[in-house]
């Protein structure tokens, strides 16, 4: 597995990639900072502003920091899907998977170490992307006349550093998607439209028009509602449950595919 | 074939009974025996869909077998793991990582495989890839990912190669170089077997043979054995057209096989027999100005079994 982790580390490693992964992961979470702060509303409590206009209250609550980041964390985990996909399922493409079996027949240990490879380069991009959006609002915030006092605090840092742990964790159960469908498909345009088409569009055509219940257990409503640490959909604990049993089934269910399958 | 691999293989590294690979309606290897002995190179050939990189694949774990077994280097193929890391393995057209370079993608190889990074240069330089180790994949020639492909299989420091095809591509240099690298590799008690469409090339550099045609071993064993097996060829020119028939039926009396073809008759015979014939027909007041002898070739003896409908049956024919 060391092999297999450092081996994927080693083709991670190349410029286009972190330009791309990093650039990616980056571009929502500062949008999403500039947006919050330079659209923010000076208004009294309780009123809460209008869609798109979060009032100064809110922002200068010690989670405020990270408000914006934490909206758009799904768009992260969209982020971390393609890049699980495509890096799956051009092995397949590409044709060196069967190079890679060759030189590590043990295909557990391959998918496992290319899998926690993955998730290491997706684990800095989070990181560095919130690092960013953070210093970002730092600088933006005191100009809006935002105070950013509470941000600092012990209760603000706990919330800095639980939407770095919830943000990771959905880039992760994102990946376990990604992952399973370019294994499955073989095909990195088949494996990110097939997973595209559902988190954007067909999840939401279901809850909406199908089984409006689908919002407590579908996949995509249960990763709003971790990021968001718990939604008027689910409660954190309960998305948390249900996405890693789902996960772990998909692991299972494309692990004995992975080794059964003719490469 | 023997029932038991299992003391074949204590010196066999290849050892293969009733191996075979159905995808649904097509059985693309039908109970292949194999039993290659070490130390040689080992040519295998075959019509295209004849089933040769299926059993490749098949003896390096990529594909599971529909029924029989095999062994390489004594260990069952359905643990490759046991045995793959002294093996060094090209299949079918060598796939690379276009964006990284020769060496990156060695890298990734090594580090896979936890094998020794420092094997990485001494490969490059054997394929004749070492100038241009550091350039991007994207920017090789068929030829250099074919070396490429080749330095990859000689990573791990094999005690067993397969490669499928490694002169696609090349040039007449690099088909020489790459017979060099495959001669030095059974100069060093290596085993290696060699899948390849260029007959010429497979009799040049290999001294044993297996043949597959529709998923089926036709023949495995010595080259030699087998291009002896196959009759030579006598073609005779008299030096007056008008003599052909009666030339031919010197040689059919004589029992031997024999056509006209143009201005020449053909027999089928030993090379003993052109120096018979040449008497005979000076004896019959027949002049010849030309008596060649034709040494069946591989490409004879592929064509004799592959293209008869029973394999085998009409190995020793030669073709018309």
């Amino acid at each position: 597995m060391w092999g297999s982790f450092t081996s994927e580390l080693t083709k991670l490693a190349r410029r286009n990639i972190i330009l791309w992964g990093f650039g990616a992961g980056m571009f929502f979470p500062l949008l999403a900072t500039i947006f919050t702060i330079e659209h923010a509303v000076n208004v009294p409590r309780p009123f809460v502003g209008n869609r798109g206009h979060v009032p100064f209250w809110i922002l200068e609550q010690p989670n405020g920091l990270v408000h914006g980041v934490t909206d758009v964390s799904v768009l992260l985990g969209i982020v971390s899907l393609v890049i699980f996909a495509t890096t799956f399922s051009l092995e397949y493409s590409q044709g060196t998977l069967r190079n890679l079996l060759v030189r590590e027949p043990r295909r557990t240990h391959f998918l496992a170490g290319k899998f926690l490879a993955i998730s290491a380069f997706m684990l800095a991009v989070v990181i560095v992307a919130i690092a960013l959006s953070v210093a970002l609002a730092f600088i933006l915030a005191p100009g809006k006349g935002i105070s950013t006092s509470a941000w600092t605090s012990s209760s603000g840092l706990n919330d800095l550093f639980q939407s770095v742990w919830h943000a990771y964790l959905a880039t992760l159960f994102y990946g376990v998607f990604g992952a399973a469908l370019g294994i499955l498909l073989r095909s990195p345009a088949a494996s990110i439209g097939v997973s595209l088409a559902y988190f954007i569009a067909i999840e939401a055509i279901i809850v909406g028009a199908i089984w409006s219940g689908g919002s407590n257990w579908l996949p995509d409503h249960l990763l709003n509602a971790l990021v968001h640490g718990g939604n008027g959909d689910s409660t954190y604990y309960h998305a948390l449950l249900m996405l890693s049993i789902y996960c772990l089934a998909i692991a299972a269910a494309i692990i004995t595919l992975f080794r059964r399958r003719d490469a | 074939m023997p029932a038991d691999t299992t003391d074949a293989t204590a010196v066999h590294p290849i050892v293969a009974s009733k191996l075979s690979k159905r995808y649904r309606e097509v059985l693309a290897v039908d109970g292949v025996d194999i039993d290659l002995p070490r130390g040689i190179v080992a040519g295998f050939v075959g019509p295209n869909g004849a089933g040769k990189t299926t059993t490749i694949q098949l003896l390096l774990g990529l594909v599971r077998p529909t029924a029989g077994k095999a062994r390489v280097l004594g260990e069952p193929i359905e643990h490759p793991e046991r045995y793959l890391h002294r093996v060094g393995a090209l299949i079918e057209s060598p796939a690379f990582y276009p964006a990284l370079s020769g060496q990156r993608n060695l890298e990734v190889l090594v580090r896979l495989g936890r094998l020794d990074a420092r094997r990485i240069p001494a490969v490059l330089e054997q394929v004749g890839l070492a100038e241009r180790a550091k350039d991007r994949v994207k920017t090789y020639s068929l030829g250099m990912k074919q070396r490429l492909g080749v330095a990859a299989a000689l990573l791990p420091d094999p005690e067993l190669v397969i490669l499928d095809e490694p002169t696609n591509g090349l040039d007449p240099g690099g088909i020489r170089e790459m017979r060099e690298v495959m001669r030095s590799l059974a100069d060093r008690g290596i085993t290696v077997l060699v899948s390849s469409h260029l007959l010429r090339e497979i009799e040049a550099i290999c001294d044993h043979l297996m043949m597959i045609d529709h998923g089926r071993i036709v023949f495995e064993g010595p080259i030699a054995g087998l291009l002896e097996a196959q009759h030579s060829g006598i073609t005779a020119r008299p030096e007056n057209v008008h003599d052909l028939g009666k030339l031919e039926q010197i040689a059919r009396a004589a029992g031997k096989p024999a056509r006209v073809d143009g201005d020449a008759i053909y027999v089928t015979a030993d090379e003993s027999y052109a120096a018979e014939l040449n008497r005979e027909a000076f004896a019959a007041g027949i002049t010849l100005r030309g008596l060649e002898v034709t040494r069946a070739s591989l490409e004879d003896a592929f064509f004799a079994i592959t293209e008869s409908d029973d394999g085998t049956a009409e190995a020793e024919e030669v073709p018309a």
